[in-house]
């Protein structure tokens, strides 16, 4: 005797596809929502002072290691200390209200708190120096900083995108006179040559180049 | 090499190098299934009873808990940080480069150089300065440590001001008022009750500022009081230097023959440091041919410098002079005519010579040796026998024509100071006439001799006692004020080591707690005019400075570029401000003679008369390092021993007491008695008793209280080092010890290669000969070519290491390894990436030598542990280190089980709690301890798999910087940090690739093998194999 019909049969099929469906789409949501290239891109925290990069890297075209000094030498590019704003904004706006967090910093001689703007994921150590050294430039990481009023991630900062750099330098290397320089595009010359610089450069791909 | 067994274990027989005395007795089917535990004792699997801890329901609760705070920490977009910048930059400060700085670490009046890395402010990490002659590039076990007592969470904090029974705190203005008071009184009676008790001290400020108060108080006295000193020494200098005396160095490395007299110079004594690296360059062979040094050894306890020699002689500390007596005769009668008058009366005077009981055919060959090696050979003095014996090794030295050639010398410094024992007694006398004492630093409520009664001292009515000190410990709990005292990175000063040399102790960080050092707590007290450390040390060493422009000057160099300025600078950079002195006293007999016939009373030790010897804590020292976590989970180099000390016997006396190891003793003498638990050490003296000091506070902090065994009322300032008649009593109650030597069990297979020297030429590759290239086992996968770029490899030199554990420590504060409690060490859970093995060798149980070993990753080609892995998570660098991956551990062990040398460690808890702690768990991790972590090595959490990486934040920090000057990696560049504490140099890490670099060379040695080469792992560390160098004139324990 018949008591289910016979499409029911189908009843186990249709559960795994609809569960197989929701995992799916979950998994998805995952990888859409919680992965690096939206997690991290485009967060542009709101500073204690209303600094523009646009205005000084950009119009005034201020060199990046006028403040970020120990870019070549350290691992940290540094953010600079509030003597350096004072440098130029001791005779320059000296009565700005967006510099009023500056001068409070330089008389109490306490920080500024910055907010960290890119950073390098939990157990990775990052070396400024050694990616300046080898020819990357500023903006291939961090983006046109010379045209943003604030700044934001515009790349992933996980360890595929650092892979795919690591395992082909060749494209994203530059002059090293032109680390610093925002518009820089590659020429002719430097296409016949960037390969041969490229080949002696050896990023590391194995895991204790940058987990320690 | 009959003593190397076989692969398997020889059923039925005890294995010829055992690592305790539990595994001798074992047979061999018991030992290869202990070897089979992963936790030593078993799991404990019932999670509700006592000893775990938490039950199963906790646990879930515990678990669910997590899960939930996971998924909601999972929402957040991402934590927001803050960078912080300075405000004004200090010049030459570049965050995340570290900076070094050289400074100086006392050992009582002896110093040590070391140079101090500094993370943004931070000292994280000592090492040796190679410019110090008493560092030559090497540290010490609390050299390496004494970087975590900065950061003690249990550091006084302010000072404090006794009321009633409890110290209150105080203000710093609150104690320079009391401290103003207290002069003003004494300013009216020049000084009258005034008395100063300061440790020995080596400062040349100190003093300074010593004198200075004496003349502002003429009344007052100072008194000097250090538990662990060098009285006899000193003593023993006066006796044959009358009126300048003048401290014996001594120069290992061209030593052929050295004898030491009961002393551990490889080990706690004054200069080990530059005595390991010195002693080991004789040691190290380059191949059979090269010659070797012989070393003698007569102790009691089983010390690392005992564990290196080539004949030891376990005998009480009491016999030893007897011995040098009996040795002295035997030696003027072969050709030291120079020890004739001393031998006349000895053998005249009765009773001044017994050799009953003495071993003569040891002092028969001893003297043979030494004859023949005239002019390259030493005779080391103890630092705990008497000062007849100090005395007798330096004419033996003289008779035996060492001076100037081994044995140099440099004029005592502050000869005038008073003998510890009798300076702390007559303070005690004069307590009627005292009515303000103030103490700067030390703890001696604990640590003074029994007889003084140093509390009931303090307890006295009318009395004002102030302390300065690092923790509120005993002594400052009974004084009336407390001060914290500076740590030696945090305040100026100056320290001369016994050679004469002087460095300026420059800070790293200004004190965190607002402390002072002593000179500034003087200079307080007299209202100078600064109380700044380094205005006090400048002024101190200005004649110093003038004199030395001066000679620059006459030297030819450019008055512009000179100035007293410019000398203090260069100082404060190497490290050294005045070269060492050398002297060359004439010796005098007189007194020698005189004492050797007045002390004529020989007591020999027996089951009734035992004799108990006091010993500084290799790590705690007195106890000045009792709160230190590292110093207290150090294995102790013999015993393995962590977090207590016992009373060290050897297996005989032990049998004839009938006690095992962990049952508890009472000593007693007269009145005073200790209960310690007994722990039975092969090739201890018989009728001996070995205590080690520093252990049983009260007032240490929360890691040190109420560890270990306080033995102190058993020592007495006649009786400090050594004391006999002492009745020692087995009681009923056992006591848990904790030790590591049976964990991580070797199964049996031979690993410590050792042979004579004989042997050695006779066979020059006995080591290797298991060592099969190709390997006799198949490689699992196709073999990787590491031809190209950089091979990094190790060699240990076994006839180097000590086994002292500064690489141990070294290793800790480099790579942020946690200590883990003496609970967890039990279930074999401690964290030490670098151990050290000690194996005895031999069938005499009372009378075995001594293999150690440091045994870390291997850094295997062929991994077996990454074969297992079932995530990746430790894999190959093509420069072939074995790469852990801490964020992609997912902890299953595997890997752990899989490695054949046992070096991998996993974290069963978060030792180091979170460093962003968001839900606040893990509050009673210090926050000041955080400060001490190495930023760049990861912290790692619980749940993750760890081992040694070869240090590879320095290879890659050096590879960059080669990058960075676009030059080449030059040899010696990168070392590890073991490499780099050792104070033998037995540690060399390289590139094998690099025909020319040491480490090649070493590997290339034809006593060089590597562990277990047979089951084909491939490893990059290998081992110079052990060489004895036994006399063979002497048969057994050699």
């Amino acid at each position: 005797m018949q008591i289910f019909p016979r499409e029911l049969n189908y009843l186990p099929l249709a559960v795994a596809l609809v569960a197989g469906g929701l995992g799916a789409g979950v998994f998805i949501l995952f990888w859409v929502y919680f992965t690096p290239p939206n997690l991290q891109v485009g967060y542009a925290p709101k500073q204690p002072v209303d600094y523009s990069h646009r205005l000084h890297a950009g119009e005034l075209g201020m060199d990046c290691r006028y403040c970020h000094s120990q870019a070549e030498r350290s691992h940290e590019a540094m953010v600079p200390p509030t003597q350096t704003c004072m440098g130029c904004h001791a005779l320059v706006h000296t009565e700005s209200v967006k510099l009023a967090p500056v001068r409070e910093s330089w008389e109490t001689d306490d920080a500024i708190a910055w907010v960290r703007v890119h950073q390098v994921p939990d157990h990775a150590f990052f070396n400024h120096s050694a990616h300046l050294r080898a020819g990357v430039g500023c903006a291939s990481c961090h983006g046109r900083i010379d045209q943003m009023e604030v700044v934001g991630v515009v790349e992933p900062i996980a360890m595929q995108w650092c892979l795919e750099c690591h395992r082909n330098p060749e494209e994203h290397i530059r002059p090293k006179s032109e680390i610093t320089n925002m518009k820089w595009e590659a020429d002719e010359a430097w296409l016949a040559q960037r390969a041969a610089i490229a080949s002696v450069l050896n990023p590391p791909l194995h895991c204790s180049g940058c987990h320690r | 090499m009959t003593r190397r067994k076989s692969y398997e274990l020889s059923p039925g027989k005890g294995p010829s190098m055992w690592r305790s005395l539990e595994d001798k007795a074992l047979g061999a089917e018991e030992l290869t299934k202990l070897a089979q535990e992963e936790q030593p004792g078993g799991f404990i699997t019932d999670l509700l009873s006592p000893k775990a801890l938490v039950s199963r329901r906790s646990f879930v609760q515990g678990s669910s808990i997590a899960a939930l705070a996971a998924g909601l920490q999972g929402c957040v977009r991402r934590p927001k940080n803050e960078i912080l910048p300075y405000s004004k930059a200090p010049e030459y400060s570049v965050p995340g480069i570290p900076s070094h700085f050289a400074t100086v670490t006392s050992r009582g009046r002896d110093a040590l150089g070391v140079v101090v890395t500094n993370h943004d402010g931070r000292p994280t990490k000592v090492e040796g300065n190679e410019q110090h002659t008493r560092s030559l590039g090497g540290t010490d076990v609390r050299a390496q440590a004494y970087v975590w007592d900065l950061y003690d969470p249990d550091r006084s904090q302010s000072p404090a001001q006794r009321r009633g029974n409890a110290l209150v705190d105080a203000t710093d203005t609150d104690f320079d008022k009391a401290l103003k008071d207290l002069a003003q009184k004494h300013e009216k009676d020049q000084g009258a009750g005034l008395r100063i008790l300061a440790p020995i001290s080596n400062s040349p400020s100190f003093r300074r500022m010593r004198d200075k108060v004496i003349e502002k108080f003429p009344k007052a006295r100072f008194h000097t009081y250090s538990p662990i000193n060098d009285d006899n020494a000193r003593e023993g200098a006066r006796m044959v230097f009358q009126g300048a005396p003048h401290i014996p160095l001594y120069d290992y490395s061209k030593s052929a023959v050295t004898l030491s007299l009961g002393s551990d110079f490889l080990g706690s004594e004054p200069g080990a440091v530059a005595a390991g690296r010195r002693f080991a360059l004789t040691r190290k062979l380059g191949s059979a041919e090269a010659p070797m040094s012989r070393l003698y050894v007569l102790e009691s306890n089983f010390t690392v410098t005992g564990s290196m020699a080539d004949h030891r002689l376990r005998i009480p500390q009491a016999e030893i002079e007897w011995f040098a007596r009996a040795l002295l005769i035997v030696l003027a009668a072969r050709g030291a005519t120079q020890l004739k008058p001393i031998a006349d009366v000895l053998q005249q005077v009765e009773g001044a010579l017994d050799t009953d009981g003495i071993d003569m055919a040891w002092i028969d060959a001893i003297a043979d040796d030494l004859i023949e090696n005239r002019g390259r050979s030493l005779v080391i003095p103890g630092a705990g026998q008497p000062a007849r014996v100090h005395a007798l090794a330096t004419v033996l030295n003289a008779a035996l024509g060492n001076f100037g050639r081994t044995t140099f010398f440099a004029p005592v410094i502050d000869p005038d100071d008073s003998d510890n024992r009798a300076s702390i007694g007559d303070l005690a006398n004069d307590a009627d006439a005292t009515s303000s004492l103030i103490i700067l630093g030390g703890n001696p409520v604990y640590d003074a001799p029994a007889d003084v009664k140093f509390a009931e001292l303090l307890d006295r009515e009318g009395l004002t006692s102030v302390h300065l000190a690092t923790h509120r410990n005993e002594t400052s709990e009974r004084c009336s004020w407390h001060a914290p005292l500076a740590h030696e990175l945090e305040a100026w000063g100056d320290q001369q080591a016994l050679d004469g040399s002087v460095t300026v102790q420059q800070p790293l960080i200004a004190p965190l707690y607002g402390g002072r050092s002593e000179i500034e707590l003087l200079a307080t007290l007299m209202d100078e005019k600064t109380s700044s450390g380094h205005d006090i040390v400048r002024e101190t060493q200005a004649g110093q400075l003038d004199k030395d422009t001066k000679a620059l000057l006459d030297y030819g160099v450019p008055a512009t570029d000179l100035s007293s300025d410019v000398i203090w600078r260069g100082a404060l950079h190497t490290g050294v401000l005045l070269s060492p002195a050398q002297s060359k006293p004439p010796v005098n007999v007189a007194s020698l003679i005189e004492a050797l016939i007045t002390f004529r009373s020989r007591n020999r030790a027996s089951r009734d008369n035992f004799e108990v010897v006091f010993e500084p804590d290799p790590a705690l020292w007195d106890g000045t390092h009792a709160n230190n976590l590292w110093a207290l989970e150090l294995p102790s180099p013999m015993t393995k021993l962590v977090w207590d000390n016992a009373a060290l016997i050897s297996p005989t006396s032990a049998r004839e007491l009938g006690v095992k190891n962990g049952q508890m003793l009472r000593l007693s003498k007269g009145e005073a008695k200790v209960e310690i638990p007994a722990w039975i050490v092969p090739g201890h003296a018989d009728h001996a008793v070995t205590l080690t000091l520093g252990w049983g506070r009260t007032a240490a902090g929360r890691y040190g209280n109420g560890k270990g065994f306080d033995v102190n009322p058993l020592r007495t300032s006649s009786q400090m080092d050594f004391t006999d008649g002492v009745t020692v009593d087995p009681l009923r109650e056992t006591y848990s010890l904790v030790q590591t030597q049976t964990h991580d069990r070797m199964e049996g297979r031979p690993i410590a290669i050792d042979a004579t020297l004989d042997e050695y030429k006779k066979e020059p590759d006995f080591a290797s000969y298991r060592s099969v290239d190709p390997v006799s086992t198949p490689p699992l996968w196709k073999q990787v070519d590491y031809g190209e770029g950089h091979k990094w490899g190790m060699t240990i030199d076994l006839n180097g290491c000590t086994g002292c554990n500064a690489c141990v420590v070294a290793c800790q504060s480099e790579n942020n390894i946690p200590v883990v409690g003496k609970f967890e060490v039990e279930r074999g859970r401690e964290m030490h990436w670098l151990r050290i093995d000690r194996y005895f060798v031999g069938d005499d149980a009372n009378n075995p030598e001594v293999a150690v070993q440091p045994v870390t990753c291997q850094q295997c080609e062929e991994a077996p542990c990454e074969n297992v892995c079932p995530v990746n998570a430790t894999v190959h660098s093509p420069e072939g280190l074995n790469d852990m991956v801490y964020n992609r551990c997912v902890g299953t062990r595997y890997c752990a089980n899989n490695c054949p040398y046992k070096v991998r460690r996993f974290n069963y808890l978060d030792w180091h709690g979170h460093l962003d702690d968001k839900f606040g768990w893990f509050e009673d991790f210090p926050e000041s301890r955080k400060l001490q972590f190495n930023p760049n090595v990861t912290v790692r959490m619980r749940g993750v798999m760890e081992k040694c990486t070869y240090c590879v934040q320095r290879i890659e920090e050096g590879k960059l910087s080669a990058k960075r000057d676009g030059r080449t990696l030059r040899d010696g560049e990168i070392k590890s940090a073991c490499q780099q504490a050792c104070p033998t140099g037995a540690i060399t890490f390289g590139d094998l690739n690099d025909p020319k670099s040491r480490v090649s060379k070493l590997a290339a040695v034809d006593r060089n093998y590597k562990l277990l080469a047979e089951i084909g792992t491939r490893p990059r560390t290998s081992f110079l194999a052990r060489i004895r160098n036994p006399n063979p004139k002497l048969k057994g324990n050699g």
